[in-house]
């Protein structure tokens, strides 16, 4: 079965990182099991975020048949200016998706920019890739609210509200039919809930790859560990991500 | 792994008002996990402490149970709480259980310092969930060890979530009588603490139901330690800690 991950980072200066070309990340993800990945930004997530689309798009144009990279526009830019870049980072770059950050970003989901932009990240087909499960920027029903207003625009929680708070992601994502849920970060046996509990139609493989080392393989096993059956880690692995994005998008 | 292990985090399900270990073993037959430190769950840590410990204790009396059991006394009940830890040391449980995000306390406030002084007098350890903030946080523990340089405490979960890759490190640090419990926590922090803390501060745990043995075993191996850290980690600082004549 093939793995594509949904939420790795192309790693940077930031959080101990080491900065690596598309290509030797591509052999490390490969090497680690990878057969696609959806990739982000990591510094650009704390600063200027336009040059660091930049910095992922010319990092990964070479393999765009295995990489699939997703803008990030900080919200509290100039409203005009940041939908622009989204319409830049979509036609231009072909990039994939939005991430957004609202704990390292620092903005609140109620922030008056957050629904136009989500709202126009939905009209270019781009899903939006939320860091969540932290308070107190980013607890998943904070995201449900934002999402609820946009309901055309897919919305994934990054992190399934993770161990503290993935309760409230279940409910989010039984609530509101565009919101998903990516497993990274949960423990095994919350993993296991979920799958149980929620629609396997709408759940999502991802590892933070590109952040530190070893995250792939062990997000690998804590979804091996679930006791899911092959079909059911068939759609979490490859089925689904392949439904919502294409690889080789902008090839 | 070549050592057989012992796991210092599961937590027994409570299924009709009774503790049941029959789920945890179904779980952990597959490893070679030979012992485990085991606490209570859910209305047995905030609520029904007296019950929780009594089942425990009657647990641990069953022959090859496999379990050492970790007492439980909300902070809430004042002086009842501390009869309650004192019969539960008496009866032979092993040390004591704090979950403040289940029992409404925050690590470093004063209602619990009567229990921690009952650890002290029974030279029992403090094993405390982390990682939930705001009321049990990595610098919250370390504030609490400071206060109590002869009681051990265990930091549960290693502070996972967000408190792991950050707080964890300069939190322990703050207090050498800190061991940190590796579950549910990414590899990556784990071989960050075994560099910068030594192995001999590290015991490993399942975090079971939270988490699972595979992953959790796997985690460790990925990291490929040394024969002797993986000792350490594995089997012999939990035999030293929670003093087990296995």
């Amino acid at each position: 079965m093939k793995i594509i991950d949904i939420h790795t980072h192309f790693p940077g200066h930031s959080f101990g990182g080491t900065p690596k070309t598309g290509a030797q990340l591509r052999r490390e993800f490969e090497k680690e099991g990878l057969d696609g990945a959806w990739i982000m930004t990591t510094d650009g997530l704390l600063k200027d975020p336009v040059r660091h689309n930049d910095l992922l798009f010319n990092g990964v144009k070479n393999h765009r048949d295995f990489f699939i990279p997703f803008c990030t526009v900080s919200p509290h830019d100039e409203l005009d200016d940041t939908l622009l870049e989204l319409k830049r980072c979509a036609h231009r770059l072909k990039m994939g998706g939005l991430k957004l950050h609202p704990w390292l970003q620092a903005f609140s989901l109620t922030h008056p920019n957050v629904a136009p932009i989500l709202r126009k990240a939905g009209e270019l087909g781009m899903p939006v890739l939320f860091h969540d499960g932290t308070p107190p920027y980013s607890a998943p029903l904070q995201i449900a609210y934002a999402a609820e207003q946009v309901p055309q625009t897919t919305i994934i929680l990054g992190h399934s509200g993770l161990d503290d708070l993935w309760e409230e992601a279940v409910i989010a994502c039984q609530r509101h039919p565009n919101i998903y849920l990516c497993l990274q970060g949960l423990s095994a046996g919350y993993i296991r809930e979920i799958i149980n509990i929620c629609p396997v139609e709408k759940l999502l493989f991802g590892s933070d790859g590109g952040f530190a080392p070893n995250l792939i393989r062990s997000a690998i096993v804590k979804l091996q560990c679930s006791g899911a059956p092959d079909k059911i880690l068939r759609k979490i692995f490859q089925d689904n991500p392949r439904r919502l994005l294409a690889l080789g998008r902008g090839t | 792994m070549k050592c057989d292990i012992i796991d210092s985090a599961a937590c027994l399900p409570v299924v009709n008002g009774k503790l049941c270990p029959a789920l945890w073993r179904a779980e952990r037959k597959s490893w070679k996990i030979v012992h485990t430190i085991a606490a209570p769950s859910a209305e047995f840590v905030a609520v029904y402490n007296a019950e929780a410990n009594d089942q425990m204790v009657k647990l641990m009396q069953t022959r090859h149970s496999g379990i050492s059991g970790l007492a439980v006394a909300n902070p809430w009940y004042g002086k009842r709480a501390v009869q309650i830890l004192r019969k539960a040391f008496e009866d032979g449980l092993v040390g004591l259980y704090l979950h403040p995000a289940r029992q409404g306390f925050k690590l470093c406030e004063a209602i619990v310092d009567p229990l921690i002084k009952v650890c002290r007098e029974y030279d029992r350890p403090v094993y405390s969930h982390t990682g939930t903030p705001v009321c049990a946080m990595p610098f919250q523990l370390a504030e609490l060890a400071r206060r109590f340089p002869a009681v051990t405490f265990v930091m549960g979960h290693a502070g996972y979530s967000d408190f792991s890759g950050y707080d964890l490190i300069p939190a322990a640090e703050q207090a050498r009588n800190i061991m940190i419990e590796t579950s549910c926590t990414g590899c990556g922090v784990i071989e960050s603490v075994i560099n910068e803390l030594g192995a001999e501060r590290v015991l490993f745990g399942t975090g079971y139901p939270r988490s699972l043995p595979g992953c959790e075993i796997e985690k460790l191996k990925i990291l490929n330690l040394n024969p002797a850290a993986s000792a350490l980690v594995m089997r012999e600082n939990a035999v030293r800690l929670w003093k087990l004549h296995l």
